[in-house]
């Protein structure tokens, strides 16, 4: 299968350096913003963090629908389903604590009502829920589970568009940068977002290849274990 | 029978079960007004602020005792094995959930009457006399989408355990929208500005009929798996 | 500008230890996972 091909320890040293690479082009190889200073190195995490949280809620969307389309219906959709979840949400808590750890030197406040920080906060809390519901399985959970994350998925425009209009009517005080965008005029500090993003997806898919595999040999034991259990009450080897 | 009248039917149940036990309209409606008295000690009446932040007072109150209306209109599905009945009755599973829907509909705006009666003695309000029908029309829509909302996750969790501690969980997020398009509304409607107050009051239909529409497709689906 | 470097370290080594967590829960749970035990019997 592609799943226990990939997770291959080469392809885990592979994200390793990724990401050692994306540590040191963005502490040491890109150069300082020339408004933000060195403040601006946080969102070469900051933004791929924010990238992989959309991608993995998407991703989680998919694999539910194709779980719920009978003719794809595989219990590792499900699996992919959950995985993904579980790691966007800790790359949507990952985005607000470094948006955070960023707006307190640039906006001069740990938090600010901008439109895409008070979705990701929404969004966190959002799956959270999906996440606590998956926890609680119970028989035949998987479609429930699929479709709470097609509601949760549904919600996610709405969400965006009330807050974006909502905090486009507040007047920005005109010290605070509203933008996260930095202005990229040097090629190594586009490189190093680029590298971010890439260093991240590896991961991503790594965490998710290996939750996914730990969610399938979970739920074949569960499924052995129940098995040895009715042989022992019926006295009939399964 | 037509979509309608079974609809009317689980309604007609679900209120008759109301009406006789007394459930929401004698704990959640209690149970609301203490909010609101809350929300005044909180806030300190002195400094002003009431008034200001009174419509998104008045909608964390609703949406907080609709959670609980949410609960109790799962908690009688699963006295009895009632929830099985349901699922054996051969009911069209849009047709439930417009019912039960619709009696957590009537029962909320039960409650936001008289919890509307207490912030204007409460907090000191004053709804300029044109836009009270925008408000009621808005509030009508808002009740529509978070009774929806509430029937969707209540059939989501129904059957599992801990699903009293799950629904407001999954239910707050998903009416954040919500309560940030009703309460924009219902400010502006008090300042007097109508048409802005009806542009936030169309996004709240606009929710509204995404939460019913997503309601009568998920809710057969999700009470088989119940 | 000297004193940005503070946040930027506190977001990195925090970013570093959440996901470093997460990894390592996730590899030692995958050793442990006895997959072996239930395909021999």
């Amino acid at each position: 299968m592609i799943a226990s091909w990939l997770w291959r320890r080469w392809f885990g040293i592979l994200t390793l350096k990724a990401l050692v690479a994306l540590a040191v082009f963005g502490l040491v190889v890109a150069p300082p913003d020339s408004e933000q200073g060195d403040a601006a190195r946080l969102l070469y995490v900051h933004v791929p963090a924010a990238w992989i949280a959309y991608l993995a809620f998407f991703v989680t969307a998919l694999a539910s629908a194709l779980y719920l389309w009978p003719r794809t219906r595989n219990d590792s959709w499900d699996h992919l389903a959950g995985a993904s979840a579980e790691f966007g949400v800790l790359c949507t808590g990952l985005t607000l604590f470094l948006g955070s750890v960023w707006g307190k030197p640039i906006w001069g406040t740990w938090w600010q009502w901008e439109a895409r920080l008070t979705t990701t906060a929404v969004l966190l809390f959002l799956y959270l829920g999906y996440l606590a519901l998956r926890r609680l399985g119970g028989v035949s959970s998987q479609r429930r589970n699929a479709i709470a994350a097609l509601i949760a998925f549904i919600d996610v425009p709405i969400v965006h568009f009330s807050v974006s209009w909502w905090t486009s009517l507040h007047q920005q005080g005109s010290v605070f940068n509203d933008k996260m965008d930095v202005t990229i005029n040097d090629g190594r500090m586009a490189f190093t977002l680029w590298l971010g993003a890439g260093a991240f997806t590896l991961l991503f898919a790594w965490c998710c290849l290996g939750r996914m595999r730990l969610l399938g040999i979970e739920s074949k034991n569960s499924e052995l274990e129940l098995e040895a259990a009715i042989a022992q009450r019926t006295g009939v080897p399964s | 029978m037509s979509l309608a009248s079974d609809a009317v039917l689980i309604a007609k149940k679900d209120m008759r079960i109301e009406m006789r036990s007394r459930i929401v309209f004698a704990q959640v409606l209690p149970f609301g007004g203490i909010v609101l008295l809350l929300f005044a000690f909180a806030l300190d009446t002195d400094r002003g602020v009431l008034p200001i932040v009174a419509p998104g007072l008045f909608w964390v109150t609703v949406t907080l005792s609709a959670l609980l209306a949410v609960s109790r209109s799962f908690a009688i599905e699963a006295e009895h094995g009632a929830l099985y009945a349901l699922r054996l009755s051969g009911l069209d599973g849009a047709a439930i959930f417009l019912g039960k829907a619709a009696a957590i509909v009537l029962q909320l705006l039960v409650l936001e009457v008289v919890l509307a009666t207490g912030v204007f003695v409460l907090y000191d309000v004053h709804v300029p006399g044109e836009a009270v029908l925008a408000v009621a029309s808005v509030a009508v829509a808002a009740t529509v989408a978070i009774a929806a909302i509430g029937t969707v996750y209540g059939v989501l969790v129904a059957g599992i355990r801990a699903r009293e501690t799950l629904v407001p969980l999954l239910v707050l997020p998903a009416v954040t929208p919500l309560l940030l398009a009703a309460s924009r509304s219902f400010e502006y409607a008090i300042d007097n500005d109508l048409s802005t107050s009806l542009r936030w009051g169309s996004l709240v239909g606009v929710i509204a009929s995404v939460c019913v529409m997503v309601g009568v497709v998920a809710f057969g689906p999700l009470l088989e798996e119940s | 500008m000297d004193h940005n470097w503070g946040y930027v370290a506190v977001g990195y080594v925090g970013t570093l230890a959440v996901l470093g967590t997460y990894c390592a829960v996730l590899i030692s749970k995958l050793r442990k996972a006895p997959t072996e035990k239930h395909e021999q019997r």
